[in-house]
């Protein structure tokens, strides 16, 4: 809009507010006296909308609401014609007398969008003008202008004037009508209301609590002046100003709303103060849903080289689909995408705080953008050493079985072989055979031991079927040194961790066979709020060192299941070692 | 009258190999099975003394078929083998009312009737 036309409709609202303002004085007593003291407040109505609806016309073009309450301003200037005192006057005050509530109503049900959205607003808004001139034409022709408190004023152009048999029961429909649009209003203020997400509701508030006390007033009124003929004076008049002066309150309860969010950008400077410090993933999220006072802001970071939104952890996210209730706001940094806010959709009414919020946090969003790389690229590490020592486990599994499977297999069959040789009263005979037979057993029963011992080494086969208590069982039972298991989980864990476990163990015994001079180790498993602590103690020389290739592969592998290892080992006193697993997926 | 036996492994070169050695170590051999559930038919059908089982099978493992077998303590005397030792199993093969374990490179007729004699080994 340009300033030429604000200042030229400022000009005709302030004209037409003065003219009322004059007729007023002029009529003094002598006219409909009611009328001339509520004046003064239509005129403060007229002016106040049309002032704050100028503000919000040049402050956002694109959004009817500005022009809607120009409009309401200058509707509110035609009530002054019933003082004009003409045929021609009388008669315009009559046909439009609703008109200024109409497009109020049209105001209030598109607020703050500025045009109508739902299916109920477009069926309001017809209702609302249809009925609007018709009704009060009706009323011209069969009402008689003493009920429409219009007793004094001179024949209308029609010449309808006069009493009517039917007049008392119109007027009391007519209020009905109004009644019950008003009633639709307030339903579609409060639905509104309710459905609108916090963003929103800020700047909703002041207005919508106005429209209702208003509508309720005005129901109110309309109900008890269609349910009696004629109301005490000071009620009608009390009411009528009552509805005023909350009408009044709309136009600053709107100001309210827009100072609001002018408060909300100069908390962007807070914000600004704020971002001086140093920031965790998760603080510098809080902080610009409190300045955008959205609870629900999420704030994902764009990786290049993934080519995906992440979020602060930097796991991957899915930003939502356009048109729902959560709004994709896009940060980009010398033109390239850097990040996004994920937000209510209703923080669209204010895109200027948002990208007041983005352009101040830039730095720290960048900052914690390339946190979040690392923080991915981390994540992707500690994957691909999962998945490795998974594999590796996999890996020796088929190993081990393939071993079972073809070497073992026929090495016990070569010895049954032998068994059978030795069993024939040929070789039972022969002295020499059966030496010879014997021998090929015994270097026989060697190789499989070894083979087994070997299979055992890469994978026990007791772990993955039985679990890992009886694989500590049967772990010590193998140990030369005395080893006991004083506790072991009953129940089955992911193979993962008890792969992890078994090879903590199993290390911590050979240690403490080979280098500790251990004469007894003892072995624990228990359950814990993560998942398990593996505890290995023996009562050796000590003094081992946790750096060492050994216990450093230990602590590896068991990292790589995001678990944590512990080594004690005071000189003289023995060596403790523990491994916290954590069972989580 | 010697004793009757009945061979469950899926493996038909060991199952042949038994089949002798064991015949010759004074066993009647009356059948043969190659997976749990053959073993349990078998053993219903041809009601033998002895049934020698691999622990590791296609479908049920032996510790299954064992605690099949000897389902309240009747039927015939189980007696799991492997080419593993018997310290790979852990308590399994006490639980499961075998008899007891021989690992097969020490599977002989002088074995099982060792075995046998000598009442459950723990």
């Amino acid at each position: 809009m340009s300033p030429r036309l604000r200042l030229a409709l400022a000009l005709v609202a302030l004209a037409a507010g003065l003219v009322n303002l004059a007729l007023a004085l002029r009529v003094g007593d002598a006219g409909p006296r009611p009328l001339a003291y509520l004046l003064v407040a239509i005129v403060g109505v007229s002016w106040s909308f049309v002032a704050a609806g100028l503000l919000a016309w040049s402050r956002r073009p694109e959004n009817r609401t500005g022009a809607l309450m120009v409009a309401v301003g200058l509707a509110f200037a035609l009530p002054g014609l019933r003082l004009i005192g003409t045929p021609l006057s009388t008669t315009l005050d009559l046909l439009l007398v609703t008109l200024p509530a109409a497009v109020l109503a049209h105001l209030i049900a598109v607020f703050p969008d500025g045009r109508a959205t739902t299916r109920l607003q477009r069926v309001f808004l017809v209702a609302n003008y249809a009925t609007t001139v018709p009704l009060a034409l009706v009323q011209l022709l069969l009402v008689d202008p003493g009920l429409l408190g219009c007793a004094e004023c001179p024949d209308d152009l029609l010449g309808t004037g006069g009493p009517h048999p039917y007049g008392e029961a119109v007027v009391a429909l007519s209020n009905l009508w109004q009644v019950v649009l008003a009633g639709l209003l307030l339903w579609i203020v409060v639905t509104r209301w309710r459905q609108a997400a916090l963003p929103r509701r800020r700047s909703l508030a002041p207005v919508a609590q106005v429209a209702v006390v208003l509508l309720v007033l005005f129901i109110v009124r309309q109900t008890l002046r269609s349910a009696m003929s004629s109301l005490p004076p000071w009620i009608d008049v009390g009411l009528d100003l009552a509805v005023l002066t909350t009408l009044m309150l709309w136009p600053l309860g709107f100001l309210v709303g827009l100072a609001r969010t002018r408060l909300d950008r100069s908390a962007v400077g807070d914000l600004a103060i704020e971002l001086d410090q140093a920031w965790s993933p998760g603080r510098l999220e809080q902080a610009l849903a409190r300045v955008l006072h959205d609870p629900t802001v999420q704030l994902v970071y764009w990786l290049p080289d993934r080519q995906a939104f992440v979020d602060a952890a930097g796991r991957p996210v899915e930003l939502p689909p356009e048109g729902g209730d959560r709004a994709v706001t896009v940060l980009r940094h010398d033109g390239d995408t850097a990040a996004a806010l994920v937000h209510d959709a209703a923080l669209g009414d204010e895109p200027e705080l948002v990208q007041a919020v983005a352009a101040t946090a830039r730095l720290a969003i960048e900052n914690q953008r390339l946190q979040a790389e690392v923080r991915a690229q981390l994540e992707e590490v500690r994957a691909s050493r999962a998945r490795i020592v998974a594999f590796g486990d996999a890996e020796r599994r088929r190993v081990e079985r393939n071993l079972h499977d073809g070497a073992q297999q026929r090495l016990v069959n070569l010895s049954l072989t032998l068994g059978i040789a030795r069993s024939q009263p040929a070789a039972a005979s022969d002295g020499e055979l059966t030496a010879a037979l014997d021998e090929a057993a015994d270097e026989l029963r060697l190789a499989l031991a070894e083979l087994r011992e070997l299979a055992r080494g890469i994978h026990p086969v007791i772990l993955s079927e039985a679990g890992l208590g009886p694989a500590l069982a049967a772990l010590a039972e193998r140990s030369p040194i005395p080893a006991t298991v004083v506790a072991a989980p009953p129940d089955r864990l992911p193979a993962r961790v008890e792969e992890t476990a078994y090879y903590v163990a199993s290390e911590a015994l050979a240690n403490a066979a080979k280098h500790a001079q251990a004469t007894a180790v003892t072995i624990s498993a228990r359950r814990c709020d993560r998942g398990l602590v593996v505890e290995i103690g023996d009562d050796g020389a000590g003094g081992a060192d946790a750096n060492g290739s050994g216990l450093r592969g230990l602590a590896d592998r068991v990292a790589a299941i995001d678990g944590r290892l512990e080594v004690r080992s005071p000189a003289g006193e023995g060596t403790w070692i523990t491994a916290e697993l954590p069972c989580g997926s | 009258m010697r004793p009757t036996l009945l061979i469950v492994d899926d493996h038909a070169g060991f199952r042949s190999l038994a089949r002798r050695l064991l015949t010759s170590g004074g066993f009647e051999v009356v059948g043969e099975a190659a997976d749990g559930h053959a073993a349990v038919t078998a053993t219903r059908r041809l009601r033998p003394d002895v049934v020698l089982v691999d622990v590791q099978l296609p479908d049920i493992d032996g510790f299954e078929v064992a605690s099949r077998l000897r389902e309240n303590s009747v039927g015939p005397a189980v007696v799991l083998t492997s080419s593993r030792e018997r310290t790979d199993y852990g308590e399994r093969v006490s639980r499961s009312g075998a008899h007891g374990f021989i690992p097969k490179v020490e599977l002989s007729g002088a074995a099982i009737r060792a075995l046998l004699g000598s009442g459950r080994m723990g």
